[in-house]
């Protein structure tokens, strides 16, 4: 039974991987090159055959009463769908790249609204928003996301839903990642690498400043060629997911220097590494999901029904809704998307 | 004329009409011939014991045959009365001149054994020329033009005064007239009562329709037994209880307003008869039984006798008015115990949030000089609706009298329809039995001061005990979530929430109502935060968030969905196990109430919310069967790549294996003789 199981759903993982680079199977050669139980954990086959088995400890009242196979086949079903996120503890969440990109994209779809509505929120709220899905997500987390939207003195602005979205997707895809990098961010600005002449700064806070294209400030920050050797040398050897190397040196190529954020800032809005990561949709199809608005008016509808049956409030009925709805009804118009954040860029990307 | 002094004038009179000086005052210039009679009796000083009375009749007959003649006088001013000497014998010791349109005294000649003197009805300015009479007993000089009592200082005889209807508008100069025994100063402008201590013979003072403006200087006047102050602006009345023989006191028509105003009357013992008619005092409901209760001396009332019923009517009235002042204080009371113990509850609070400020400190240290941990009862209008609180309620009074000090820990107060929670111990309230009156009037129900994780737990049970709650408010309860609002979808019914901003950062969002709207939208919500809900607001509401209902519902796999929901249904479960021990009824009920609640918005009721201890224990239960999964999996992981080695090596070698059988096989029977005898000797041997 074990080793059947174990068999038959390798096929799977092999399609569960995002952004996989190897090839077929058997013919892999870093396949051959580690041991089963090595591949299977790398690609995170245990993971999710173990989280199965706990979520069949978990109700195994209630499973039993639909059987077992049933289970095993609508777990699989969830995680090749991505939503077997949905609500789930944060450890979990974040344990695979899967994860991680299915919780972004559940977050884009159930959150879609919001960032149409034209709401700009404060970076708590956003919080709030991702505890809706996943109750015990750390604060810590969002924090860094609006980081890189906001400056650090001002926190509590308020954010575009797309400007968080996208940083939130780097900061939360590759957090592991980032870490390292501001390692070395800071390694190279204190002078540490030896084939660097970099005047040291202070004090860490104004590297986050953005840097002007004027002469002043071309001290800001470090060297872009220097710091693009060390992320890749990074990339090779990094366990955990990193952006494409390729779109990291296009990324870093057309400018001289740059701030550590400036270099989220540029992560996070460069399509191709959205791309890459395959969560969510291109900037300006952000607002766009046909299907879900198809569904959403079914349900608008559905609920003034049941609201008008239910309450007899004397209202006429062809004026409620217009003000805000005309707005949302064109939804060609993605009004969060072009609308200008209020918090100044640190860096801008090139177009 | 005032009717009080007639009253008591003819009240007495036929019972002194033949003792003592019968005194006839005759006018004979007067085209009427009036005739004035005045009787006075006088008791003698040697019967002291005796009781003291004015008696005075003014008898208005006609008469005839009354002679005066004035005479102008060799002096410019003064005329000189001359009577003759025929009407000096008959009447030697009275002289009437009446209405004589006088200005001022004549001069009386050859008269000076005149007891009494009448100038009643003239023009007098002045009191003059009659130093001479130092025998006169009575004066009259009512209605005159008298701006100054002077010129009696000679008058040691004088008991009767008779000023009345004049100008004076100060007691003065009365310092020789010790023996006298009515002084009637009505109808004057005298603003103060002064200069009569020393009148201790003094029994009728009359002062109505003057200025006063209160009542005090009265020592001395030890015979005083009636005093008038009718129709004057008195607001105070002091030193009565000086007034060791005063029976009768007419106050009517003042500005009398409370009875603490007059309070000393009540400690006169000799006090019978008063009147306090037209005094905004009169028009009290509690005016009569409390003066009867405080003057129980008191025989006649506004000229009213008091009976003994009404007596006792007083002072049940007053027992009970005692009681509801009791009441009050027990009430202010308690009051202030609230006060203090709500600035204690806050003050716990804010140091369990960490921002507590010295100032606060500093202010509420006095306060808590004793504190216990009791908890406090107080009620506001319902204290019938629980009697078994009743008993605690006086201990609590007691406990509040023994010094306000006392501080609590929580507070639960129902007041109306309202119940209010502050500290989180007042959740406990929550388990009382509370009776079905107090509990079905119950629509609001406030929590201040309480963490909403610990109010969650206790929702099942509200919903129970308090079926009728339609509102709730929260203050001060660290709703930082949206999907904190989750955990009130399970309540039965909700019409109105008001979160204040106090304490819930939650509210600084701008989502926050739509997600209540979304959430709790199988309630219908009137109001949130006193706003009106409107259909817009629904619609709202419904577009923001219905894609994540609608996720939640469609996406789910099947296996979490049950989970979920079972999740919700137990812990609802647990909650009223931990806290009130097992009900299967009760329980029962429950979940017959989970489930109808997830048949109305099954898409939604898979958001709930779980209290952060609750959900901290369920992430440790997690870790731990994910341990074992971990273990298992590895157990079955390399038991399977194992077999799974053993094959593929199995399979490497076989053809080998295979050919190599062959092989053998080949080499057996090639020589083939000596194979057919190796085997015909297996067979021989085998049998």
């Amino acid at each position: 039974m074990a080793t059947e199981r174990a068999g038959t759903w390798l096929p799977e993982a092999g399609k569960l991987e995002l952004g996989s680079c190897c090839g077929p199977r058997m013919l892999s050669p870093e396949r051959l090159a580690l041991t089963d139980y090595e591949y299977l954990a790398q690609r995170h086959v245990l993971t999710y055959m173990e989280d199965a088995v706990c979520q069949l400890l978990e109700n195994k009242e209630d499973i039993s009463q639909y059987g077992i196979a049933r289970f095993f086949t609508e777990y699989f079903n969830s995680v090749c769908q991505g939503t077997h996120i949905l609500f789930r503890e944060f450890s979990f969440i974040q344990a695979t790249p899967h994860n991680r990109a299915s919780f972004l994209r559940a977050f884009w779809r159930c959150f879609r609204t919001v960032g149409k509505n034209g709401d700009l929120l404060t970076m708590k709220e956003y919080h709030c928003l991702l505890q809706l899905l996943c109750p015990d997500f750390p604060l810590e987390l969002t924090q860094k996301a609006a980081r890189i939207v906001l400056m650090d003195d001002a926190m509590d602005c308020l954010m575009s839903f797309s400007d968080f979205l996208f940083a939130f997707q780097i900061q939360f895809y590759y957090s592991e990642f980032l870490e390292s990098v501001a390692a070395i961010y800071q390694d190279l600005l204190s002078g540490k690498n030896p084939n660097t002449v970099i005047v040291p700064t202070s004090s860490s806070g104004q590297h986050r400043q953005r840097p002007a294209l004027g002469e002043a400030s071309m001290l800001e920050g470090v060297e872009a060629s220097l710091f693009y050797q060390c992320l890749e040398n990074l990339c090779d050897r990094h366990k955990y997911s990193c952006p494409p190397p390729a779109l990291v040196k296009e990324v870093l190529s057309n400018v001289q220097r740059l701030t550590f954020y400036g270099f989220l800032v540029a992560l996070s809005k460069h399509h191709g590494i959205n791309q890459a990561l395959g969560a969510l949709p291109d900037k300006g199809d952000l607002m766009h999901d046909p299907a879900m608005d198809e569904e959403l008016e079914r349900l608008v509808v559905r609920s003034r029904l049941h609201r008008t049956s239910r309450q007899h409030r004397a209202q006429e009925p062809g004026t409620f809704g217009f003000h805000r709805r005309d707005k949302l009804e064109a939804p060609e118009r993605v009004p969060s998307a072009s609308a200008p954040t209020p918090s100044p860029y640190r860096w801008e990307p090139r177009e | 004329m005032i009717p009080g002094k007639y009253r008591s004038v003819s009240g007495r009179a036929t019972n002194n009409v033949n003792c003592g000086l019968h005194l006839v005052i005759q006018t004979s210039s007067l085209p009427e011939k009036n005739k004035v009679e005045f009787k006075l009796h006088k008791e003698t000083p040697s019967f002291p014991g005796r009781l003291l009375q004015h008696d005075l009749e003014r008898n208005y007959s006609s008469r005839q045959g009354d002679h005066i003649n004035l005479v102008s006088s060799s002096m410019p001013s003064f005329p000189i009365l001359q009577r003759s000497s025929e009407e000096k014998i008959l009447y030697s010791d009275r002289l009437t001149l009446e209405r004589q349109k006088l200005t001022v005294c004549p001069i009386i000649d050859g008269e000076e054994h005149l007891r009494l003197l009448n100038f009643q009805h003239n023009f007098i300015t002045r009191i003059q020329n009659i130093s001479n009479l130092q025998r006169l007993i009575f004066l009259d000089l009512y209605d005159n033009q008298i701006e100054e009592i002077s010129g009696l200082s000679t008058l040691r005889s004088l008991r009767v005064l008779l000023l009345g209807k004049n100008r004076i508008k100060k007691i003065s100069n009365l310092e020789n007239l010790k023996s006298l025994d009515v002084l009637d100063l009505h109808g004057n402008q005298i603003s103060k009562i002064e200069n009569v201590s020393h009148l201790c013979d003094l029994r009728v003072l009359n002062l109505a329709r003057n200025l006063l403006s209160h009542v005090d200087n009265l020592n001395g006047l030890d015979s005083l037994t009636e005093l008038n102050l009718r129709h004057n602006q008195i607001t105070f009345v002091r030193d009565v209880d000086n007034l060791p023989c005063l029976q009768r006191l007419f106050l009517s028509f003042n500005n009398i307003s409370t009875f603490e105003s007059v309070c000393c009357l009540a400690d006169s013992t000799s006090l019978s008869d008063i009147t306090f008619d037209g005094n905004p005092i009169a028009q009290e409901s509690w005016y009569k039984h409390t003066i009867l209760q405080n003057m129980m001396q008191l025989r006649q009332l506004d000229m009213k006798r008091i009976t003994e019923e009404e007596r006792r009517m007083a002072s049940v009235i007053a027992k009970k008015e005692e009681e509801k002042k009791r009441e009050s204080q027990k009430q202010s009371l308690l009051k202030e115990k609230k006060r203090l113990t709500i600035n204690n509850v806050a003050r716990k609070w804010d140091l369990q949030q960490h921002r507590v400020t010295s100032i606060a400190a500093n202010q509420d240290r006095k306060d808590s000089d004793s504190p216990s941990q009791d908890p406090c009862q107080v009620d506001g209008s319902t204290i019938s609706a629980f009697p078994e609180e009743t008993g605690s309620l006086d201990s609590a009074l007691s406990n509040a009298l023994q010094g306000l000090s006392v501080t609590d820990t929580h507070l639960v107060e129902v007041d109306g329809d309202t119940l209010s929670l502050y500290g989180s111990g007042a959740l406990e309230s929550l388990d009382r039995n509370w009776s079905v009156q107090t509990a079905g009037m119950v629509t609001t129900v406030s929590f201040t001061f309480i963490e909403f994780d610990e109010i969650v737990q206790v929702l099942p049970k509200l919903k129970i005990k308090f079926p009728n709650s339609l509102h709730l408010k929260f203050k001060e309860t660290n709703l930082v979530m949206l999907q904190q609002f989750n955990a009130l979808a399970q309540l039965r019914r909700i019409d109105q929430l008001t979160i204040d901003p106090q304490g819930n950062p939650v509210v600084s969002f701008t989502l926050w109502k739509y997600y209540v709207l979304f959430r709790l939208s199988h309630f219908s919500m009137q109001k949130i935060n006193g706003t009106e809900v409107t259909q817009n607001d629904m619609i709202m509401a419904e577009r923001l968030f219905g894609i994540l209902a609608h996720v939640a519902s469609s996406e789910l796999p099947q296996y979490r969905l049950i989970s979920i929901l079972g999740d919700a249904r137990k812990k609802q479960f647990r909650y009223l196990l931990e806290t009130k021990g097992k009900k299967p009824g009760v329980v029962s009920e429950e979940n017959n109430d989970s489930k109808r609640l997830v048949g109305e918005n099954t898409n939604r009721a898979t958001l709930n919310y779980t209290t952060r201890d609750f959900y901290n224990e369920k992430l440790e239960e997690i870790k731990e069967k994910k341990k074992f999964c971990k273990m298992y999996i590895e157990d079955l992981v390399k038991e399977a790549t194992e077999i799974n080695m053993k094959n593929e090596a199995l399979q490497k070698l076989w053809p080998q294996m295979f050919i190599e059988l062959v092989r053998d096989a080949v080499i057996e029977i090639r020589n083939k003789s000596s194979y057919m005898k190796l085997c015909l000797q297996q067979i021989t041997d085998q049998k």
